[in-house]
């Protein structure tokens, strides 16, 4: 293992360091406009090794990161790439010393893995699907559903917290369940629409409470209007029950794993 | 606060937004995405990363208190006209749903034109970290 260091092999001492947004193949040309992280946005550039390159851009060592705006630096570089090109998206905040640690230990220490992902991804993009159900259409859904919970509802009606806090914690415990068993029917739902159009899928963590859907897919980026079509025909559905976005094309951040370190 | 100002999108009800606004990204590129080993990587000396909590959704008492308060407000502002039974049926046909639907979305159109295209899921999402 080497220690890490800020120091180049010359042994100044160096300012910046090097961050690194993705791994993409080498002939893929980067705009002279495109922005990264820092303030002000940094110049991307890319380092190449073989057939495999660095997507990068300097930052100052003493530079504070994880701004709003790095975030969605970080992000759209990479979203704006995968549209075009395959691109294996880094976790936010890889800093790696200097421009040789990315060829040496980062792109040539896995250079076969990196090459036969980005082959794997070819024409391919990330997209996410992610729905939020309406509170009172799914509320007056799991009560019409269920008796017991619609007694319960009636006795907390219109009296005070204090009095009812019992009453008031199981209908919201089951509530709360209820959802969970919806999420996961609906969730399989919408696999089930897109199963004929989708490589692969990814389901996600739920990150709100009336979160109806939050399932990643991987897709032939040629095929975004059939996506597009096939929720778009869920969500007509669903209209006034749940609301439901489409997000991508993406980078595939759902879809790379790091392998662990022997 | 509701969620009353997430857009609709357009036509079919499927929300389609060219760029994912800073709640999405902070849910996909902090949390997935592949990790460089831990000794290529510098050890942010000097380099603060202010990281975000990754937003996980715990059942909590207060949520079961908010989903109880709901309910309470729910049957209010309906029930006691109708069973629960008609209300569902007027959800899933559409029913006086669909007559205002115009008007909302309008309304709808408006709030996103003054707050950006992007702005959304207001609610109690997690935390920022700093």
């Amino acid at each position: 293992m080497r220690p890490v260091a800020a120091e180049t092999d010359t042994g100044t001492v160096t300012e910046t360091a090097i961050y690194v947004y993705g791994i993409l193949p080498a002939d893929v040309e980067i705009d002279d406009d495109a922005r990264g992280v820092g303030d002000p946005p940094a110049e991307v550039t890319t380092v190449h090794s073989g057939p495999i390159a660095a997507l990068v851009s300097e930052i100052p060592h003493d530079a504070p990161l994880g701004r709003p705006q790095d975030l969605t630096a970080h992000a759209s570089l990479l979203d704006s790439a995968a549209a075009e090109v395959p691109v294996l998206p880094l976790r936010f905040g890889a800093v790696v010393a200097d421009e040789r640690a990315v060829v040496d230990e980062l792109l040539d220490a896995n250079r076969d893995d990196f090459t036969a992902a980005l082959e794997q991804l070819e024409g391919m993009a990330e997209y996410v699907v992610r729905a939020r159900y309406d509170e009172q259409a799914i509320l007056r859904e799991i009560l019409s559903e269920n008796d017991g919970m619609a007694r319960l509802a009636k006795a907390i009606r219109g009296k005070p917290e204090e009095a009812t806090r019992n009453e008031r914690m199981a209908l919201g415990e089951h509530i709360t369940q209820a959802i969970e068993a919806k999420r996961a029917a609906d969730t399989q739902l919408v696999a089930d629409a897109l199963d004929e159009l989708v490589e692969e899928f990814a389901p996600r963590q739920p990150t709100h409470e009336e979160e109806a859907v939050n399932l990643a897919v991987l897709a032939e980026t040629d095929r975004e209007k059939d996506l597009e079509a096939a929720i778009g025909e869920l969500a007509k559905e669903w209209e006034g029950r749940v609301e439901v976005r489409l997000l991508g094309p993406l980078a595939a951040y759902d879809f790379v794993v790091t392998r662990t370190p022997e | 606060m509701t969620t009353a100002v997430q857009p609709s999108g357009g036509g079919g009800g499927l929300d389609r937004p060219s760029s994912s606004g800073l709640a999405d990204v902070i849910d996909t590129i902090l949390d997935k995405g592949l990790v460089i080993d831990a000794y290529v990587r510098v050890s942010l000396v000097g380099i603060e990363l202010l990281t975000v909590d990754a937003r996980i959704v715990v059942a909590s008492v207060d949520t079961y208190l908010r989903f109880a308060e709901a309910v309470n407000r729910l049957d209010i502002s309906g029930t006691e006209q109708k069973g629960l039974p008609d209300l569902l049926e007027d959800v899933t046909s559409g029913g006086a749903k669909a007559k205002t639907r115009g008007a909302l979305d309008a309304a709808g159109d408006k709030l996103r034109d003054i707050l950006g295209d992007d702005e959304e899921e207001p609610v109690s999402r997690g935390r920022k970290g700093r």
